[in-house]
């Protein structure tokens, strides 16, 4: 587990983001997330594909910042959708049903392709 | 023949009886009380400035004295055998006494030629003392604590460097004085400091624990041909948890029950699990059906102005007497882990079956929730099981959670179906075991149709079991 949390952003459509986590996401980090997350749906890339590849470790606070993203990206009439998500965060998106209002993918590519790329839509 | 060094009053004034008997003398007592210097164990920095003052002057004995009411105390006493182990001395005028009451220093170059020095103790005594310079030791706000005094059993006279020494040694035990003052009330002020918040610590946990009690019910009701059991155990008495469960009766025959777990920890927690326990019940008098009852609460939370960050976990039941024995249990879930059905198969094996219910989500969290709803019937002998994840994310010796997996084995591996009660004890025990046993919240309510398969019972019994961690707080 790192007690740090970094995304990695680039940007391969007009409003879309891809951000790749890098660390751990718990009570600690989950406010880097929550922020980082909020200013890329504010700053004009209100579709939001994180990539969670790289985090081992993620708790039911980083659930929490979850729905608060998916809120914040619907309001700004964009979306959420999740890729490589790690095996506790899947059961757990399941257990709550949120995963039936946020698309999780099993590999980037997969989202880039649900989110039509750069397309917008 | 006196010297006077500085702002030399007539000598009258200074022959005056040093009586304690004005107000400038009770403040000065006062000042001598702050300081709190009296009884204080010899201190090593007095000594010093003692041994400096006879060097400097070249003198065979210094001292460092605290005038009091009606004695003059010896903090400091340097050179002169006969001044050894003399703590104290009357307060008598001629010397310290008069020296106390002046501004400036106060030399007598030949005590024998002074009117009221000639008369001290300490220079008719065997000392024989001949000449005596004090500078009063004078704190900030111009009360004069005491002197720092130089002696010799020969008259002399000192120049007025000399005098300026003595003046600049007192100021340099008021600076001490001063520095152990403030030293004294930061010791005083972090006492107090640490007894206020160790009161406010425990007068905020019994609010916790008092506020956790309105929160949950005082006790099950007792249910015709029904035993409940439940438990109930916060991470922490400081915290409110986020925890909660109910059993209340619907109408002549009906009874509903739930359980739920707030998204987080705190007051803020506490306030959705007040909010969301007395919605399920009112909701539950308009319309029973658990999905409609999931939706108001669902809808309820969201009203909010944090709307989508307050939620909850609830799985809700009604339950129907059947015609002879046992209920018909219609159950709804939002995110909560499954309900555990413990029955057993043909073969007379327990068996522990989650109750799925798909698609359940958060309450609170999405205006979109859905819920699901299913019905099963609880028979004569069979128990119903509903935890928090406290339970299944509680962490076994080996760090792993116990997980669903876990808790299946935990329910299955025994030889009869365990009765409410058993079954809420047995999983006391098995929290108890565990390290990592304080991790979170953990509420159990276990529901069981009394029959010949359970463990022989009397009767019908409700039990309530609400614990605060009592271990947490009888550590802090």
């Amino acid at each position: 587990m790192t007690d740090t949390l970094r995304l990695s952003v680039r940007r391969p459509g007009p409003d879309l983001a891809v951000a790749t986590l890098i660390g751990d996401v718990d009570l600690h980090t989950a406010p880097v997330l929550r922020a980082d997350a909020l200013e890329l749906i504010e700053t004009g890339t209100p579709r939001l594909i994180l990539d969670l590849a790289q985090v081992d470790y993620f708790d039911s606070t980083g659930l929490s910042v979850l729905i608060g993203i998916w809120h914040a990206a619907r309001e700004a009439g964009g979306t959420l959708v999740l890729a490589a998500v790690p095996g506790r965060l899947t059961r757990m998106l399941s257990l709550t049903g949120v995963d039936a209002l946020l698309p999780v993918h099993a590999t980037l590519a997969e989202a880039l392709a649900y989110s039509g790329g750069g397309a917008s839509g | 023949m006196t010297q006077h060094a500085s702002a030399a009053g007539p000598p009258a004034a200074r022959r005056r009886r040093a009586e304690p008997d004005d107000r400038a003398e009770r403040e000065r007592i006062a000042a001598v009380r702050r300081y709190d210097i009296l009884d204080t164990p010899p201190d090593g920095a007095f000594d010093r400035v003692a041994a400096l003052a006879a060097r400097l002057l070249d003198a065979p004995a210094a001292t460092v004295t605290i005038v009091d009411t009606d004695r003059v105390r010896f903090k400091a006493a340097h050179g002169l055998e006969g001044l050894k182990g003399i703590e104290e001395v009357d307060r008598v005028p001629g010397l310290c006494a008069s020296a106390v009451r002046r501004d400036g220093a106060l030399v007598i170059p030949d005590t024998l030629l002074d009117p009221v020095a000639a008369h001290h103790p300490l220079v008719t005594g065997e000392l024989g003392i001949r000449f005596y310079a004090a500078a009063p030791i004078t704190t900030g706000d111009g009360h004069r604590l005491g002197t720092v005094n130089v002696l010799d059993t020969r008259p002399r006279v000192i120049t007025e460097d000399d005098t300026a020494t003595l003046v600049d040694l007192a100021a340099l035990v008021m600076d001490q004085l001063e520095l152990r003052l403030s030293a004294l009330r930061t010791l005083r002020a972090e006492r107090e400091a640490r007894e206020r918040a160790e009161k406010d610590r425990a007068s905020i946990a019994a609010f916790a624990s008092t506020l956790q009690r309105t929160l949950l019910p005082p006790a099950l009701p007792a249910v015709p041909g029904l035993e409940l059991a439940c438990h109930y155990r916060t991470a922490s008495a400081h915290e409110v948890g986020g925890d909660f469960y109910d059993v209340f009766p619907l109408d002549g025959e009906r009874w509903a029950f739930f359980m739920g777990d707030v998204c987080g920890k705190g007051p803020e927690a506490a306030t959705v699990t007040a909010l969301a326990r007395h919605t399920l019940r009112a909701a539950a008098r308009v319309d029973p059906d658990p999905v409609t009852v999931l939706g108001a609460l669902n809808a309820e939370l969201l009203t909010d102005v944090t709307a989508g960050s307050r939620y909850c976990t609830t799985v809700y039941g009604v339950l129907e007497p059947r015609e002879k024995e046992g209920f018909t249990v219609t159950l709804a879930a939002g995110g909560h882990p499954p309900a555990y059905h413990l029955g057993t198969d043909d073969s007379g094996t327990v068996s522990a079956r989650p109750v799925q219910l798909q698609g359940g989500m958060l309450v609170g969290a999405f205006r979109q929730a859905r819920f699901a709803r299913t019905v099963l019937t609880l028979d004569r002998g069979e128990t119903l099981f509903l935890y928090t994840d406290g339970l299944t994310e509680a962490r076994t010796a080996e760090g792993a959670m116990l997980g669903d997996e876990g808790l299946t084995g935990f329910l299955e591996r025994r030889d009869g179906i365990p009765t409410a009660s058993a079954l809420v004890e047995d999983t006391i025990t098995l929290l108890a075991s565990l390290p990592d046993q304080a991790g979170d919240d953990v509420a159990l309510l276990a529901l069981s149709v009394p029959g010949p398969t359970t463990a022989p019972k009397t009767g019908v019994s409700a039990t309530a079991r609400t614990t605060a961690s009592p271990e947490h707080l009888g550590q802090e």
